[in-house]
This record gives C-alpha cells, sequence and structure tokens, in this order.
C-alpha cells in the first residue's frame, strides 16, 4: 500500500456538499466516476487523490467521534480558508489530538452533514503553490484495536505509526483534560465511570485507545468505538463511506490472497470500465466494519 | 500450615504496557496473556487498562498506573521496588538471559555465586523498563523433577 487513493465521505445533498468542498478548494471532476459509491460527485486533488461525495439521506457522519478527514494544505492556503469559513459562519475548532505528528495542528471544523474537517498545515508545504491539497489522513472507529493491528499490519502491510492509551504518559495528560486545562478533540478522551463500590462509582478521565497506521505518505488514524453501534450487514462488503488505499495490480492479487486466507469476505478483484477514474478494486471491510477499498490508479 | 493453596499471579506497574511486554517476551521468553481496554465492551464498563504476561507457569499480570512511579536510580540493580521476583531458570536459559540482556544494552548486576550450601547457584539482577526489580537464577539442583507446571494466575 502506497498511500491514500481516495475517500468517500456521505453528504445528504450533493449540491450543498459540492459547494462546501469548492471552499476548500477542492476542483470537480465530474459525477460518478468512481464505482460503488451510489449518485456521486467527485473531486480531484493536486496531490492526485480523489475525494468523493455520495448522497445519502441519512449520511453516517458520527461526529461526536474521533471520525474525521484530515486534508494537507499550505499554512496560506489554511488561512486563506478561514476566512472564507468565517464568512460561511463555519466555526473553527482548535482542540488538540494526540499523534504527535499533528500537534500543532488543530483546525477542525464540520461540513454541512456533520463530518469532521481537519486541516493541516506542515512546515514541508510552506513552499509549494498555493493551490496544493492532498489527503492526509482518515479517521475511523474500531470495537477491537487488537483485531484492527492484526489487520491492517499483517493483512494490509502498514505500519504502526503511534499508539495512545498503553502509558501512564497518556493517563497523566487525560487528568489536564478531565481538570477542563486541555481542550481534546471529540473521540481522543472519555470519562469512565468506576462500577465498583469500593470506588464509589467515581469517574475517571481516560485517554480513548488509539491506533495510528502509515501506508505511504497516508494515515488511518483507528479510534476505539465507545459504544456499540448498528453496522450495515454482514454480507455487505462493499459500501459507504469508505477509504480507499493505493496499490499495484501485482501487491492487489496478493492482498486478495492474504485477505482469503484470513477469512475475510472480499469482493473483487475486479477491472473498472475505462471511464472510471481507477483502473481495478478489491473492497473488503476492516474488523471493525469500516469499507474498504484497495485499488490500483489509472 | 498456610491456608492458601499457592501464589496465583502478581500485578505489577508499568509505564508503558508495550514496552513492558516487549521485554518480559523477547527477555525472558514470556507469552502474552491479554490485554485489556482495547475493545469497546471494556470501555463501555470503565475497566482499567492492563495487560499480562505469562513465564511458564505464572502469569505477571502488568498494570497501567495513572500516576507516574518513582523510578530507583539508574545504577542500582538489586532491590526490591515494592518486592522483587525471582525466575528459576536452567543453567543453558540463564545464560541465554544474559547475552539477551546484553543485546538490549540493559544493564545487570552479576552472575553473583551463592555459597556452595546454597540451593541456589548463580543469580543474575536486573530491572524491567519501568523499574521493577528482577532476578533470575539457577538451582543447583536443576535436574531434579519438578511436579508439571499448572498456570493457576489465568482465569
Amino acid at each position: 500500500m502506497d498511500g491514500i487513493s481516495h475517500i468517500v465521505v456521505e453528504v445528504s445533498d450533493l449540491k450543498r456538499g459540492e459547494e462546501f468542498y469548492r471552499l476548500l478548494g477542492f476542483e470537480s471532476a465530474g459525477y460518478d466516476r468512481v464505482p460503488e459509491c451510489g449518485r456521486n460527485a467527485s473531486f480531484r486533488t493536486a496531490s492526485g487523490q480523489w475525494l468523493i461525495l455520495s448522497e445519502n439521506g441519512r449520511p453516517r457522519s458520527l461526529p461526536e467521534t474521533g471520525v474525521h478527514q484530515g486534508y494537507r494544505v499550505t499554512p496560506l492556503n489554511r488561512a486563506a480558508i478561514g476566512k472564507k469559513l468565517a464568512a460561511c459562519d463555519v466555526f473553527v475548532h482548535t482542540y488538540k489530538e494526540d499523534r504527535p505528528a499533528e500537534e500543532s495542528d488543530n483546525f477542525y471544523f464540520f461540513d454541512p452533514d456533520g463530518n469532521r474537517i481537519q486541516l493541516v498545515a506542515p512546515h514541508t508545504t510552506a513552499d509549494l503553490s498555493d493551490e496544493f491539497l492532498a489527503i492526509d489522513h482518515a479517521a475511523i472507529e474500531c470495537h477491537d484495536l487488537e483485531w484492527a493491528e492484526d489487520f491492517y499490519v499483517n493483512r494490509l502491510g502498514l505500519v504502526v505509526d503511534h499508539r495512545v492509551g498503553w502509558r501512564t504518559e497518556d493517563y497523566v495528560r487525560a487528568r489536564i483534560w478531565g481538570e477542563g486545562k486541555e481542550h481534546m478533540a471529540p473521540g481522543t478522551r472519555r470519562w469512565d465511570q468506576r462500577n465498583t463500590v469500593m470506588e464509589q462509582k467515581r469517574r475517571i478521565p481516560r485517554p480513548n485507545t488509539q491506533l495510528f497506521v502509515r501506508a505511504g505518505e497516508g494515515v488511518l488514524g483507528v479510534y476505539l468505538a465507545t459504544q456499540h453501534r448498528q453496522e450495515p450487514p454482514e454480507e455487505q462488503i462493499v459500501g459507504t463511506p469508505r477509504i480507499a488505499l493505493r496499490t499495484s495490480h501485482r501487491a492487489l492479487d496478493q492482498t486478495a490472497k492474504l485477505l482469503t486466507e484470513g477469512r475475510f469476505a472480499i469482493q473483487g478483484p475486479m477491472e473498472h470500465p475505462d471511464s472510471a477514474a481507477i483502473a481495478a478494486s478489491l473492497y473488503v471491510r476492516d474488523p471493525g466494519g469500516n469499507f474498504l477499498e484497495i485499488c490500483v490508479p489509472r | 500450615m498456610a491456608d492458601v493453596e499457592g501464589l496465583s499471579h502478581s500485578a505489577i506497574c508499568v509505564h508503558d504496557l508495550k514496552e513492558a511486554e516487549d521485554f518480559y517476551c523477547n527477555v525472558l521468553g514470556a507469552r502474552l496473556g491479554n490485554r485489556v481496554n482495547f475493545k469497546t465492551d471494556d470501555a463501555v464498563r470503565g475497566r482499567s487498562v492492563h495487560g499480562s504476561v505469562i513465564l511458564e507457569d505464572y502469569l505477571l499480570a502488568l498494570m497501567v498506573p495513572g500516576d507516574l512511579m518513582p523510578m530507583p536510580p539508574q545504577d542500582q540493580h538489586r532491590g526490591a521496588h515494592g518486592f522483587r521476583h525471582a525466575f528459576r531458570v536452567s543453567r543453558g536459559r540463564f545464560n541465554e538471559i544474559m547475552d539477551a540482556l546484553k543485546r538490549r544494552n540493559v544493564r545487570f548486576e552479576g552472575p553473583v555465586d551463592h555459597p556452595e550450601k546454597s540451593p541456589f547457584g548463580q543469580s543474575i539482577y536486573f530491572k524491567d523498563p519501568s523499574g521493577n526489580f528482577l532476578e533470575v537464577l539457577w538451582r543447583r539442583d536443576e535436574e531434579a523433577n519438578y511436579r508439571k507446571p499448572y498456570i493457576t494466575g489465568v482465569g
């Protein structure tokens, strides 16, 4: 896997969604270009990645959780976008996350459908042209992080970038949040209820367990789900919202083999018609029920 | 006779669960037991973060405390930071563990020779990455057949 190829987010109104994402500098690249995304509008970034808006009357954006999408822009452009957002009365949150690489990049807001967006502007982008735009990372939820690690590392070959929740330091920092002294992004912290009589049902601040895995320049943040949610039916392998990782034809077949050996239900690999923006895809769901696509670019 | 049937397990505090698992598994040859708080069910129940490693017949629960613990001085290898665990190994394994410690640049004291009348032959003393004191020793009667271990620390 050498990076994120595209991400599919759900919006309730395609037209309204398109207008909002154009504000961020995304350029329209037509409709229904990427297969298996329902009625959709696609955008192409300067990095050659795709953002797909898929229309769904009840978009699964999970705004109260750690789920979000991170886009990379230049510092100058981020300031300009900030002004545009302010003009549209979009509130920019400045909470923090735990991954050291994002420590200084606390710029978050919601699209009209509750998809949380983070704009990161690392120093490395400072010299790039203002049109520069890339998909930096995507965060999802999973109800079993050990299983998720096994899947992403051993089956898909991603590497661990960062972990949260394993160290005393994480707990010390969570207490600072509990005291109201640090503003943290949704999904990164939680209040745990101790249920023993001995502890008098005390509530304690804790870091929410997180795993970050990397494929090339793309990072996936996997947050522990703090409650069980209804997942799509087990037999549904392809759906939205979805994250697509980029790979080669050869690796696509190898991945299909590894996943089948691991008894993961897959759909594909399949070649797409010439009109599609990508050449071939393999579909699978991660152990948290998140829809994934492994694809070969054109 | 004491009214207990045996020692079931010990719970020790570690500052970094991943680092501790790596240490006990790759230096002492433990196997991973379980981990708690990496599943939604644990989060819903507000369970504390901990894991466990199993050394042959003994289970060490690795608890991640909410506060940083005081660490013993760096150059102190023998002591009882609360307590010390001593693990019995064969002479061959004893040497392997010394090599593993050297490879990882973990400093240790020993091998220390015990008096000839002692049931113990030699010991080495060291600490895990969170400052928990450990000892590894071989017994002079290492040929003796002990009963097959039964792990009573596993729930």
